[in-house]
């Protein structure tokens, strides 16, 4: 029995179920009609396999249910709020906590707070939310992520990273005075779930260093960054998921956490920071957003799961189990020649529709068009990342991103591996009959985030 | 009469850690006195608010493991703004994480420099809010509603006559909007009568002003109008909370209060055009407009919590337990508000601790005596959470000077309140003994929460 692979197996058992409506292809072509073609619009009865967001969709485990029995619901001083604060602390190292309903409370906060009207933010690619609240503020997002991660054939291993001499440039242009924060992702997201290197956090940290800019960290998806980190970078295989966290978050200055990522809730985020002045800014303007420091607009059960949450999601089985399940999918549909983003990212696969839609222009959505039709083959809910996605400059002008993506989130510890069988399968079919897909036109355009509640019609 | 029970019994329950006065002196001197900064397992009643701090039903917790936690579209958001187009009928509906929340979204749209907004009278948040928009908040309470110590079948309700003039003054154009808050929290969980709504619907609609409803305790106040208000004992409480809502052209709610909510709140109109218009805001602060900032879980709580709340042996409770307190500590000659509120006791400082002078804050430190006593936290609403500073850095106090002993929802039996009517007499017996504060630190805005203070012993 020498040659035989061993399988990884999930390190944890169902220990409640929740029931799923399996619907027929007229009932699904109904559903997708009434939602203007946008799977966010779909009702979630109607979806059979819901990998719209890995976002908050999380199984929580015995133990954070037990923690939301143990929710302490007063109004100042919850004891979940201290728990809250030394698990961060501890597990982060970040030394003062605000907590936020989510993580867009973090951001708005903290845009707020740090950024002055034509200031510049330099980040390893935008994020929808995070560029928006960086705009409000009167700020601009500056793109210096590496240009491999703009090719999703190309499998450098670390796409995540920042390309130092594009910073150079934008210090040397604008001056350090006019960047506030460089804004650093871990996995990053629209690249596809692509990690950044410690080595080259190392050096940013260096150079920011030099030009006295701080580093905010989006550190949503911190642990499956330092999975790839432990499983691909020279000098990390024997360190726990555990250090390398901590390590990551020793070169940056603070961070914006929405917990429905990594840290396992369904509801939840934070602001944490090494500054006291900015700590005592953001606890005066938490009360008017979100609710008195002490819970955020947090039910003090909702602290005590996320502390359990950032807990487990440290640990080394659930993070191998974790991103061995997205590979295992992406494998699966490289199987089936779909072309997808490489390598394969930590929350989720990503397929590119440029490349599986070639007959339909950018400006015709084809992954907005590849996300309806995955629907309609067998009732998988994925998510347009493309030129909806990426919205309007401030002139008006469509954003075309070089990425034009669909993506397929896997919830953490929801899904089966039969399930995955079924998504790669259902992608492998609509591939066949990819030929005959038509593009689609916009008939509803809201003003922010507009993929949220864009309505669209199939062209004929 | 017998005995109002409670119409349920206790399925789990929590335990409070008990300490000596000796440990609270201490722990208030850490905490600047200020109880906000107190740690809840520190206290041993928190009467701090009831806001987020109920009990939730047996009920309510099968509709937390049924929450649908999907991003978009998931059946607890249906199952949520369903009751609420029911019981308001208003059609549309916008959950936001809280109750600030949606006053922010709202205020923000509406509000701006030389805006007025006029209410009954305005909740901290609430004012905070429309300050931050650069608007002013306008408070006309009814005169019965400027006297704790004398009682009023509807104190709450709004001054129809002085609201009239200052439209004429401001011009109509410059006031988005009217606000009724029910019940009346700020000036003591004091009813607003139908009656008033209906006037006051009348004046808005003659100058075309929108008015809204802060509905946090809607339940609590449809009750008083059940007791009080002529033509209205034999209406169910569903049926007056309807008529209630149909007054208004939509509603700002905080589920922590009357859906026996731990968190969570929401907008509802009638204007489609608005809620598009809210809708674009929450995406951006709150979440994705069917979810809003909450698990679908708490969306299932506070659509379950709604109609828990209606039951009418419920609020016969609930509206008696307050009464309860009341009545002992006016037999032992404390000077609080009457008739009770809805929610929560109010004590009059002013009167209780006639020995110090209003900039030395003497509802916190009644607040501060209370704690320091038997361990219950309350909170000073007067004019360290309303006071504001004249040019020359003097302070305009607030027209009262309560502590709100708000009273958690399903939480505390008899007993428990029994022991704050003691601990209250008992401070009333030594309040010579009690000194003002003075504030070493303070924020620009809601300056309540965190403010540092030192006692001038």
């Amino acid at each position: 029995m020498k040659n035989v692979k061993r399988s990884w197996a999930e390190p944890y058992k169902m220990k409640m179920v929740e029931l799923l409506k399996m619907t027929t292809a007229t009932q699904r072509k109904k559903a997708l009609q009434e939602a203007g073609y946008n799977t966010f619009l779909l009702k979630s009865d109607d979806v059979y396999i819901d990998l719209l967001t890995d976002s908050g969709t999380s199984a929580m485990s015995d133990r954070q249910w037990a923690g939301m029995m143990l929710g302490d619901e007063a109004y100042a001083g919850s004891r979940n709020f201290y728990h809250l604060e030394k698990v961060v602390k501890d597990i982060y190292g970040y030394k003062y906590l605000i907590p936020t309903h989510q993580g867009r409370g973090a951001e708005n906060i903290l845009s707020k707070i740090l950024i002055k009207k034509g200031d510049i933010i330099p980040g390893n690619m935008y994020f929808t939310t995070t560029r928006l609240h960086q705009e409000l503020a009167g700020g601009k997002f500056e793109d210096i992520i590496i240009d491999e991660a703009h090719d999703p054939e190309n499998e450098f291993p670390f796409k995540g990273n920042v390309d130092l001499s594009k910073l150079e440039k934008l210090i040397e242009k604008h001056g350090a005075k006019k960047i506030p924060y460089i804004s650093i992702a871990t996995s990053v997201n629209m690249a596809g779930g692509q990690p950044i290197s410690m080595k080259n956090l190392k050096d940013l940290r260096t150079l920011t260093k030099k030009h006295k800019i701080r580093i905010i960290h989006d550190m949503t998806r911190v642990a499956e960054n330092a999975y790839f980190i432990q499983q691909k970078e020279k000098g990390y295989d024997k360190k726990s998921i555990k250090e390398i966290v901590k390590e990551i978050n020793s070169y940056t200055d603070g961070a914006t956490m929405s917990a429905k990522k990594d840290a396992l809730v369904n509801i939840g985020g934070f602001l944490a920071v090494n500054e006291w002045d900015i700590f005592e800014e953001a606890r005066n303007m938490v009360v008017v957003y979100e609710g008195l420091h002490t819970y955020g607009g947090l039910a003090g059960r909702d602290m005590e799961a996320m502390a359990i949450g950032i807990e487990e999601s440290v640990s080394a089985g659930h993070i191998k189990a974790r991103v061995g399940q997205v590979i295992y999918l992406g494998n699966k549909m490289m199987d089936y020649n779909i072309p997808i983003v490489k390598p394969i990212g930590g929350h989720g696969i990503f397929v590119d529709a440029k490349k599986f839609l070639p007959h339909i222009p950018q400006g015709n959505f084809p992954a907005q068009t590849l996300a309806a039709e995955l629907y309609l083959d067998a009732g998988v809910r994925t998510m347009e990342r493309g030129i909806v996605s990426a919205g309007r400059k401030a002139n008006g002008e469509n954003y075309f991103p070089k990425l034009e993506l669909v993506r397929f989130t896997i919830p953490r510890r929801v899904y089966t591996q039969a399930h995955m069988d079924v998504i790669a399968e259902s992608a492998a079919f609509v591939y066949e009959r990819r030929k005959k897909i038509k593009g689609m036109k916009m008939i509803y355009e809201p003003k922010y985030l507009r993929f949220f509640q864009a309505r669209f019609q199939q062209l004929k | 009469m017998r005995t109002i029970i409670e119409p349920f019994r206790i399925k789990t329950v929590e335990p409070i850690y008990f300490n000596t006065k000796e440990q609270r002196t201490a722990i208030l001197e850490k905490a600047f006195y200020n109880p906000f900064l107190i740690h809840s397992q520190d206290v041993l009643i928190d009467l701090l608010t009831d806001s987020g701090t109920s009990a939730m039903s047996s009920n309510q917790w099968a509709g937390i493991m049924k929450g649908d936690e999907s991003y978009a579209g998931s059946p607890s958001f249906f199952h949520f703004s369903n009751t609420i187009q029911e019981i308001t009928g208003m059609p549309f509906i916008i959950p936001t994480h809280q109750g600030r929340a949606a006053e922010r979204i709202l205020f923000e749209i509406l509000g701006g420099k030389g805006k007025y907004f006029v209410s009954n009278t305005l909740f901290d948040t609430t004012r905070a809010n429309i300050e931050f928009s650069g608007a002013e908040g306008i408070d006309l309470i009814c005169e019965e509603g400027k006297h704790p110590g004398i009682p009023a079948a509807f104190k709450g309700n709004m001054d129809t006559a002085a609201l009239e003039k200052f439209i004429i003054d401001k011009g109509a154009k410059n006031i988005p909007l009217v606000i009724i808050t029910v019940t009346n929290n700020s000036g003591g969980g004091q009813p607003v009568s139908m009656q008033n709504i209906k006037e006051v619907r009348k004046i808005c609609t003659q100058y075309g002003i929108p008015l809204f409803i802060d509905a946090c305790r809607f339940a609590e106040n449809a009750w008083f109008i059940k007791l009080r208000e002529e033509g209205y004992t034999d209406k169910p409480i569903p049926e007056i909370v309807h008529e209630l809502f149909s007054y208004a052209d939509g509603c700002t709610m905080s589920a922590k209060k009357d859906a026996f909510a731990n968190i969570g709140g929401f907008l509802a109109m009638h204007s489609e055009a608005l809620a598009l218009q809210c809708r674009n805001l929450l995406i951006i602060t709150e979440g994705f407009p069917t979810y809003g900032g909450l698990a679908g879980r708490d969306l299932e709580a506070i659509a379950i919590g709604l109609k828990e709340v209606m039951e009418e042996n419920y609020l016969q409770y609930r509206i008696r337990s307050i009464e309860y307190l009341t009545e002992k500590l006016v037999a032992a000659g404390v000077p609080v508000m009457r008739p009770g509120g809805g929610h929560a006791v109010y004590l009059d400082a002013k009167e209780f601790l006639p020995h110090i002078p209003i900039d030395q804050y003497p509802g916190q430190a009644l607040a501060c005596a209370l704690y320091e006593e038997g361990g219950i936290r309350s909170v000073e609403i007067g004019s360290l959470m309303f006071g504001k500073y004249d040019a020359d850095g003097k302070l305009i106090p607030a027209t009262l000077e309560l502590v709100r002993l708000a009273i958690p929802r399903r939480v505390y039996t008899q007993s428990h309140i029994d022991y704050v009517a003691e601990v209250v007499i008992d401070v009333f017996q030594r309040r010579n003994t009690i000194y003002g504060l003075t504030i070493i630190e303070e924020a620009p805005a809601l300056r309540h929460f965190t403010v540092k203070l030192k006692s001038n012993k």
